[in-house]
């Protein structure tokens, strides 16, 4: 078995407590459209560019087979030792469960040390979920977390959130036709799954991609206060205003960032429907 | 900040409207010619030197200021025509600018006794000396208190004048007697420091000031005297006054002027020193943010780690300090070097992070610099010879051996002007009747080493594409590197972005590191120098970075011709890092003590790490992995690449931006371009 890993980055600070390795497994069922990872969406290998550096010295395109054309690449990957500037990278690379747990353990000391551990996450980590519990049993009790979108199905996500310590889970709007208009899936899976997190008893953490002009209403976040009100095991909301950045690398992969909202608009915050619940909020 | 701070802040560093008490500047050898006329001898000039600047400054008194003395003087005058000098020069090792600088006195032996007593003891020495020379030495010490005294007296009568009576109180008690509480004895420091920049001292350091100071804070608290507020407000604007005259210190850019401040770490007696004076201090300076002084902060394994996270607080406003420090590799380096324990645990750091002891030490920390990547090229023509690669590893060594002694042959006869003020401070000197520039107790010399990222880099990739994988014949690489890989893309793309790098917790390099650092330490072992110290290797650069980079041809490593190195102890510019933990498991692995003279890891970190307070802990937590793996220095830079992109463009937007240059904290866009777009890259070290 092997899984698809297209990065992984060391003392991700935001990815849950201590220091922790981010592992960030390739592919994901939902396509939000802020989404800033647009190198995690496709469950495969792809190639990625920096066109922005680009000098047009023309090296890829004789060496390409295609024409160095994105939208035919091969991935071969014949174009990228030729870039005179490191531009060319295939992103997306190919571990098995032991190999990935190898390299995590190789920095277990510094890690357990410090509160922290493993995070899994996306694209969706649940998409690769075999791969994601067959690796967590040679990560010999190491704290693992897991930085997921909720969509999956029910065993599966069932089935992973008993093997780990720590869950993140995305709640971008409750409302179901939005969810459908801006995430490209229905978000029934996802409250369905929340459900049984809450039940649970683990540790886990709610955040919540605050969208211009998509979610950031006070109905949402009522509604999402109210879904979470009551859950003895989450640790705290947090709340990640939209990055204008967020379109950056989608060029670089051959797609097109497009968002039906005003990127430029202030995210509206509205920490109290938590707090008056008793839930600790925060905007990270 | 109290809005009086905010007011002195805007006069001085913003505004800088006290630069209207300038006087004009004057032929910086004007003074000398008349040395000259009366045969005067060295030490008589730079009394003289000192009276005269004394005698000429402007006394300036503000009403509300509780710490006076500005300077008004802009040139200090040489004491050797030029023509002099040009003799000397043929005959002697002239450092830097030939006077006392880059070491640490003791402050504290003038403050806590006052001039008075010092005056007792030198008169107690003259009794004991029949040497003329010796007599007449410790004359010109008595002569230097004097003109001291005199100064502190003309500011005491214009405190009067003015209706500053804190200023003037304390100028009734200091320099003749021991201060009476805290603002006098800042007031003291302030007197000796501005004496000793009039002397043409230059990265003249401040030492364990929360140690030796600690005494006046704790009594003025406890009398009442002082609030811990008011303390603070006093110790911001005392912080200010190393930011007043700064511009018309020595250095090579603006900002390196060698203001170091030395908190925590360990006592002489091996107990936790960080005090609440050293808190109050990284409190001062996290308000002030301001470049001078520069705080450094010594780690020890008992350290707390609240007291790391104030060190986050400071970074994560982009001072590029504190710098940090571990006691139990240092401290054992320097008893490896032969200081004494005592000495050892009372480290503190010389203008950038060379290891320096206050007091007893004339160590010359940067006499010189080993160029690591020029030994590898140097070995280049062998390489065709060589059937192993152990074999080309030899070459490289006797090349790095070569040079170390070439390097240590260039020490001797070591001429430094002398410094009676300074000497004053200095163990010994009064005793003997002997100025600190012919030595102490400690004359240690430490060699800076640059390039070692792509010294190691450079072997590893001839290890493996050379030797083992065969995968590059030795003639295309030479010829390769010849043509600055021009026509050799493939092989240039291989060697720059795909070999492997040190940086990345990869033993396969990270052990070659090892082997380029022990071989500078065994090169300087058993060596001694002219007056009897050693030699110490280092993993520090300095400005040499940018000037050993230019003048070597393209390396193994993928480096262009004349490409700068990183800056210290950091991986290459063009390595791709896996994150901050590969990075500092990798530069803790080295044999550390024995390349103790000083030199950060370097780690740049953007600043959305420091978003909040957990995360700016988390980052506390990373300066403590690395001193738990063993690391010797560090110091950290939350920076903002877009900013100071910006920066270039429009300098007048970011006046305060400050980041970090190679030892020292600056001002960005006071900075000259090279130095400029070397920071801009480091930031492009992505993880």
């Amino acid at each position: 078995m092997t899984g698809l890993v297209f990065d992984i980055k060391e003392m991700a600070i935001f990815d849950g407590p201590g220091i922790r390795t981010t592992v960030f497994l390739k592919g994901c069922p939902l396509r939000c459209q802020w989404c800033h990872n647009p190198e995690g969406i496709s469950p495969k290998v792809e190639l990625m560019v920096k066109y922005a550096q680009c000098i047009k010295c023309g090296a890829c395109v004789a060496a390409c087979p295609t024409g160095a054309v994105h939208s035919l690449c091969t991935t071969r990957g014949e174009c990228i030792s030729v870039c005179p500037l490191n531009l060319r990278r295939l992103v997306g690379e190919s571990y098995t469960p032991q190999e990935l747990a190898t390299f995590l353990l190789k920095h277990r000391p510094i890690l357990e040390k410090n509160g922290g551990g493993v995070t899994f996450s996306g694209g969706e980590p649940l998409l690769q979920s075999s791969f994601l519990l067959a690796t967590i049993k040679h990560l010999e009790g190491l704290h693992c977390a897991v930085e997921t979108s909720g969509f999956a199905s029910k065993a599966k996500f069932k089935e992973v959130v008993e093997h780990l310590d720590y869950v993140l889970m995305d709640l971008k709007m409750v409302d179901s036709e939005k969810h459908r208009y801006y995430c490209g899936e229905d978000n029934r899976p996802i409250l369905e799954n929340l459900k049984y997190l809450k039940g649970s008893g683990k540790p886990f953490v709610i955040r919540i991609p605050v969208i211009p002009g998509v979610n950031d209403n006070d109905e949402n976040y009522r509604e999402t206060a109210k879904l979470l009100e009551g859950s003895l095991n989450l640790e705290k909301v947090e709340l990640l205003p939209y990055q204008r950045t967020a379109g950056a690398k989608y060029g670089m992969v051959g797609r097109h960032y497009l968002v039906d909202f005003d990127e430029d608009a202030k995210p509206y915050f509205n920490l109290e429907e938590f707090t008056k619940r008793g839930i600790e909020a925060s905007i990270l | 900040m109290t809005s009086y701070i905010a007011k002195l802040r805007q006069f001085y560093v913003e505004n800088k409207e006290h630069h209207t008490y300038r006087q004009s500047s004057v032929n910086p050898h004007s003074l000398a010619k008349e040395f000259e006329k009366r045969e005067l001898s060295d030490t008589e000039r730079a009394v003289e030197r000192l009276k005269w600047v004394l005698e000429k400054e402007k006394v300036v008194v503000f009403p509300n200021e509780k710490i006076a003395l500005l300077r008004t003087v802009p040139t200090i005058p040489e004491i050797y025509t030029e023509r002099e000098w040009s003799v000397i020069k043929r005959s002697y090792r002239i450092h830097e600018q030939g006077k006392v600088s880059n070491i640490c006195p003791s402050y504290s032996s003038l403050i806590d006794k006052g001039f008075n007593q010092v005056r007792l003891e030198i008169e107690e020495s003259l009794k004991t000396h029949r040497d003329a020379e010796k007599i007449a030495y410790l004359n010109i010490l008595l002569e230097t208190l004097d003109i001291m005294e005199a100064f502190a007296e003309r500011y005491r009568l214009a405190a009067i004048e003015v209706g500053n009576t804190t200023v003037a109180e304390s100028f009734a008690q200091i320099p003749q007697n021991r201060p009476q509480n805290f603002v006098q004895a800042l007031q003291f420091f302030r007197l000796i420091h501005f004496g000793l920049w009039a002397s043409f001292n230059y990265h003249n350091t401040i030492g364990r000031f929360d140690q030796f100071m600690f005494p006046y804070y704790e009594a003025d608290l406890a009398k009442g005297v002082l609030t811990r507020e008011s303390a603070l407000e006093l110790l911001q604007e005392f912080f200010i006054s190393f930011n007043k005259d700064s511009d018309l210190y020595p250095g090579m850019q603006q900002g390196d002027n060698g203001q170091s401040l030395m908190l925590g770490g360990l006592t002489t007696s091996g107990e936790d020193a960080f005090n609440d004076l050293s808190k109050l201090c990284m409190e001062a300076s996290l308000e002030l943010k301001l470049i001078d002084p520069k705080i450094n902060l010594r780690v020890h394994a008992g350290t707390p780690i609240e007291v790391l996270e104030l060190g986050s607080e400071m970074t994560k406003q982009g001072l590029g300090f504190p710098q940090y420090s571990n006691d139990e590799v240092v401290v054992n380096a320097l008893k490896k070097w032969g200081y004494r324990e005592e000495d050892a645990l009372n480290y503190v750091v010389a203008a950038c992070w060379e290891f320096i002891i206050p007091e007893v030490a004339m160590d010359i920390v940067n006499i010189d610099a080993l160029s690591f990547l020029k030994a590898v090229l140097e070995a280049l023509p062998c390489l065709t010879e060589c059937e192993t690669f152990d074999k080309f590893k030899e070459v490289v060594k006797s090349k790095l051996c070569r040079q170390t002694a070439e390097i240590c042959s260039n020490t001797n006869g070591v001429y430094m002007e002398p410094t009676p003020l300074m000497s004053l401070m200095m163990e010994g000197c009064i005793a003997k009747g002997q100025d600190i520039s012919l030595g102490a107790r400690y004359n240690n010399y430490g060699i800076h080493g640059t390039g070692l990222s792509s010294a190691t880099d450079s072997l590893a990739a001839i290890k493996k594409y050379v030797f083992e994988e065969q995968r590059v014949d030795k003639e295309t690489l030479l010829k390769a590197l010849e043509a600055d890989f021009v026509g050799y893309d493939e092989l240039y793309h291989l060697l720059r972005f795909e070999a492997p790098k040190m940086g990345n917790d990869d033993d396969y390099v990270d052990a070659l590191a090892g082997e380029l650092l022990d071989w500078f330490a065994d090169s300087l072992e058993g060596v001694s120098n002219d007056r009897g110290g050693i030699f110490r290797a280092g993993t520090g650069s300095a400005m040499y970075y940018l000037w050993h980079g230019n003048e070597l041809g393209a390396s193994p490593d993928g480096r262009h011709q004349g490409e700068e190195f990183a800056c210290n102890f950091s991986p290459s510019l063009h390595t791709h890092l896996k994150g901050p933990i590969s990075l500092i498991k990798s530069f803790s692995k080295g044999n550390l003590e024995r390349v103790a003279n000083g030199g950060p890891l370097t780690i740049e970190l953007d600043d959305s790490m420091f978003r909040n307070a957990e995360s700016t802990a988390k980052v506390a937590r990373l300066v403590k992995s690395y001193m738990d793996l063993g690391g010797m220095q560090m110091q950290l830079n939350g920076v903002n690449r877009e900013m100071m992109l910006d920066a270039q463009k429009h300098p007048d937007k970011y006046r305060n931006l400050i980041v970090r240059v190679w030892g020292w904290s600056g001002y960005f866009v006071e900075l000259d371009k090279a130095y400029q777009d070397h920071i801009i890259r480091r930031s492009e070290l992505d993880f």
